[in-house]
């Protein structure tokens, strides 16, 4: 289906209900509809059409005279169509009708948008908060343009914390809390599990305890090319995969494009991060199955490849190649044949370890049949990455909606129809070998030229727009760009792929046993922290003392209040 | 199960030791590796272009008179980007190596160059054209002038 077609069948559908359409790069469409009619078009897109709903933006546009904007954005993957479904809020008391009734997977996103922006979702199945700590006091949301960057709002209920509403554990049951603080995982994450005898039932979750506000910063504080270096901070491991988003999004909006050299150097370093994140996911795997021959083979044969993006780049992580139009630094001829050593190297070692894990009936009698996520459900929740090939579904950013140099050297899209953790490892360790081969296609393909655009404006109108999705190894992330005055977005969307597979847990981990959770959510040692007691040791006198729940937040929060107070309330002065 | 363990076994034995002695033997980064910057002073026209770019902004300008003009540098937020070094257009700001650069003293990673500025009396121009300003290798979007900190 082309999308004149797409727009046509709307127009038949729910024409005076339709305010504008607007498509300024084809395969993007942006449709305004009334309130009344978001949920029929929704339901259309993807029930009918199979869209996959990526993500809610809310917009503050206050200023500007037109109360909130929300876009739910959706893919129709194998048309190569970006679809924006846009609708308004009134500027007092917003509200907007729930999608999550008919499209499932747009839970967290609705839920985001009561807490950050204050938009009330009429009829969500589940209003909870989701990203606002539990004392944040109501009425105040950090999306909305009055409230500043900086600015710290008092602190209401200081015991909201024991009031949450956390589901009820069903009759019989048991609650086992996990987290927040994870001996392995490096994200704060708070997991309820209600178990009967080791059969976990159901569970509940809380995250986003580390909110970092970087949207808030992109579109109050950085400037365009300022946001290519923060946003390669949303992820430690494959933080260029947002950077080059960004990039690829910001230019769209711009109406630039960058040169072929800059986009093949793009997909180069992505393929490499791929390589490298999926290696040291197999070590971290491994290391939680007690396996940790695994987790020091993959990491030493992981090596050189952080030493040769050293090289190419100058840092061994976060590279900081990106500015809108291109990237800052060029790959050498002189560097191709050792690139092409260390990832030939890494090929070859790969295939040894993969031969010789497959046939490992220990590692396979932990994996095998585990963590199922059938094919229906991974859709209805709209998971990503390896963790949506594992279950048989061929969505991949790079075919789907090709990006830097993808649509000239394409990549091969790779399944397994298992459903279970077997099939996500054995996706992810092919992935590598695909990755091997494209960064050999791709260095003999690569064209000459320059690295960066010529045609960058030096001022870039309000109110254009872009969106692009880029494939990080743990799936696709998008982002979705509005351009603004003052040299910077008025908004600035990112969702990482890891928001949506999380929404997957629950239905992953139903059923199985306490003692496979750890390896289902990819990393969870079931020994959790002692979230309400902590132990201070004097060094001096050599005295225990205890401080309860109580006096710990009231430590934390003086903390918090010094730190404030040194910096002006703003991170970086 | 035992030939998988052999062939794991093997992949263990071949590859042998691999841990380097560091820190007891040093290793030198590659070429072209992000370090620690340091700022000639002796070059630096006191422009402000490495101010502009810097993303985590730890670079502080400050005129406390018409003469004079301080860089400051508050390395302990340094991203290691070298934005400072790309636009510099005195080749000012150099990249070394260095990147041993934990310390116990903030004050190792703050770095202060005070450059006399000089102005022209009659034109107010101190340089024939293209000035340093205009050979900046800045590409895009930037700051409007005047918005960094502290400029
Ligand atoms: S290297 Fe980057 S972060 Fe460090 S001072 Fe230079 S511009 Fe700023
Ligand atoms: S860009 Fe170079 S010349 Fe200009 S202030 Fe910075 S160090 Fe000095």
């Amino acid at each position: 289906m082309t999308s004149a077609e797409l727009i046509r069948r709307r127009r038949q559908d729910v024409g005076p209900a339709i305010e504008s359409v607007s498509e300024p790069v084809p395969g993007k469409v942006r449709m305004a509809v009334a309130p009344g009619a978001v949920v029929s078009v929704a339901k259309a897109l993807y029930r009918d059409h199979g869209a996959r709903f990526l993500v809610t933006a809310g917009i503050d546009s206050r200023e500007g005279g037109n109360g909130f904007e929300v876009d739910h954005i959706f893919s129709l993957d194998k048309d190569k169509i970006f679809f924006i479904l846009r609708t308004s809020a009134a500027a007092e008391e917003p509200e907007v009708p729930a999608i999550t009734p008919e499209v499932p997977a747009a839970a967290w996103a609705e839920r985001e948008l009561q807490d950050l922006l204050g938009v009330r979702v009429e009829g969500l199945p589940d209003g909870r908060r989701l990203i606002l700590p539990d004392d944040w006091p109501e009425g105040v949301h950090p999306l909305r343009k009055d409230m500043k960057y900086g600015d710290w709002p008092p602190l209401g209920d200081e015991n909201a914390e024991e009031s949450y509403p956390w589901k009820q554990a069903p009759e019989g049951t048991s609650t086992v809390v996990i987290g927040p603080y994870f001996p392995v995982l490096e994200e704060p994450t708070q997991l309820r599990l209600f178990v009967d005898g080791e059969r976990v039932i159901d569970c509940d979750y809380r995250g986003f305890y580390n909110h970092r506000a970087i949207e808030k910063m992109g579109d109050s504080e950085l400037t365009y090319n300022e946001i290519p270096f923060v946003s390669e901070r949303i992820c430690g491991i494959c933080g260029f995969i947002h950077s080059s988003c960004y990039c690829e999004t910001a230019e769209e909006a711009m109406g630039i494009r960058a040169p072929r050299r800059a986009r093949y150097i793009r997909s180069l370093m992505l393929e490499i991060e791929r390589i490298h994140s999926h290696l040291l996911w197999t070590g971290i795997a491994g290391h939680i199955l007690g396996f940790d021959t695994v987790l020091m083979q993959t990491w030493r044969m992981r090596e050189p490849l952080m030493w040769l993006c050293e090289k190419i780049t100058g840092n061994r992580q976060t590279y900081g190649m990106h500015i809108i139009g291109g990237v800052r630094r060029d790959i050498s001829e002189e560097c191709y044949p050792e690139i092409l050593a260390v990832v030939g190297k890494i090929e070859q070692e790969w295939i040894q370890f993969y031969d010789a894990v497959q046939g490992d009936t220990t590692l396979k009698a932990r994996l095998v049949g585990v963590g199922m996520l059938p094919e229906e459900t991974a859709k209805e929740i709209a998971v990503l990455g390896p963790t949506a090939r594992g279950s048989n579904w061929d969505i991949d950013a790079r075919a789907d909606h090709p990006y830097a140099a993808y649509d000239e050297v394409p990549i091969r899209v790779i399944t397994h129809p298992d459903c279970d953790n077997w099939a996500r490892v054995v996706v992810r360790l092919e992935e590598v070998l695909e990755s091997v081969r494209w960064v050999r296609e791709g260095l003999k393909q690569m064209p000459d030229g320059p690295i960066m655009a010529s045609d960058i404006p030096e001022e870039v109108p309000a109110g254009q727009w872009g969106v692009c999705t880029v494939e990080a190894p743990r799936g696709e992330a998008i982002h979705y760009v509005l351009t603004g005055g003052d040299n910077r977005p008025d908004r600035w969307r990112v969702r990482a792929p890891t928001y949506n597979n999380l929404q997957a847990l629950p239905s992953m981990i139903k059923g199985e046993t306490i003692a496979d959770v750890p390896i289902i959510l990819g990393s969870m040692d079931p020994c959790f922290s002692c979230t309400e007691r902590v132990e201070v040791v004097n060094v001096r006198s050599g005295e225990a003392e205890r401080l309860d729940y109580q006096e710990l937040l009231a430590r934390s929060r003086a903390a918090t209040e010094r730190l404030r107070g040194r910096r002006g309330g703003r991170p970086w002065q | 199960m035992i030939i998988s363990k052999l062939k794991e076994a093997l992949i263990c034995l071949k590859a042998g030791r691999v841990t380097l002695p560091y820190p007891f033997a040093p290793h030198d980064p590659e070429d072209g590796f992000h370090g620690r910057v340091v700022v000639d002073a002796e070059k630096c026209v006191g422009c402000g272009g490495c101010a502009e770019v810097c993303p985590p902004r730890c670079i502080e300008v400050t005129d406390p008179s018409p003469e004079k003009r301080v860089l400051e540098f508050f390395l302990e937020r340094c991203t290691y980007c070298a934005r400072c070094a790309e636009v510099c257009p005195e080749d000012a700001v150099i990249v070394t190596k260095e990147f041993e650069t934990a310390t116990n003293d903030l004050e190792d990673m703050h770095m202060r160059v005070e450059v006399f500025m000089s102005t022209c009396r009659r034109c107010g121009r101190c340089y024939e054209p293209p000035t340093p300003l205009d050979r900046m290798m800045v590409t895009g979007f930037r700051p409007p002038t005047g918005e960094s900190e502290g400029a």
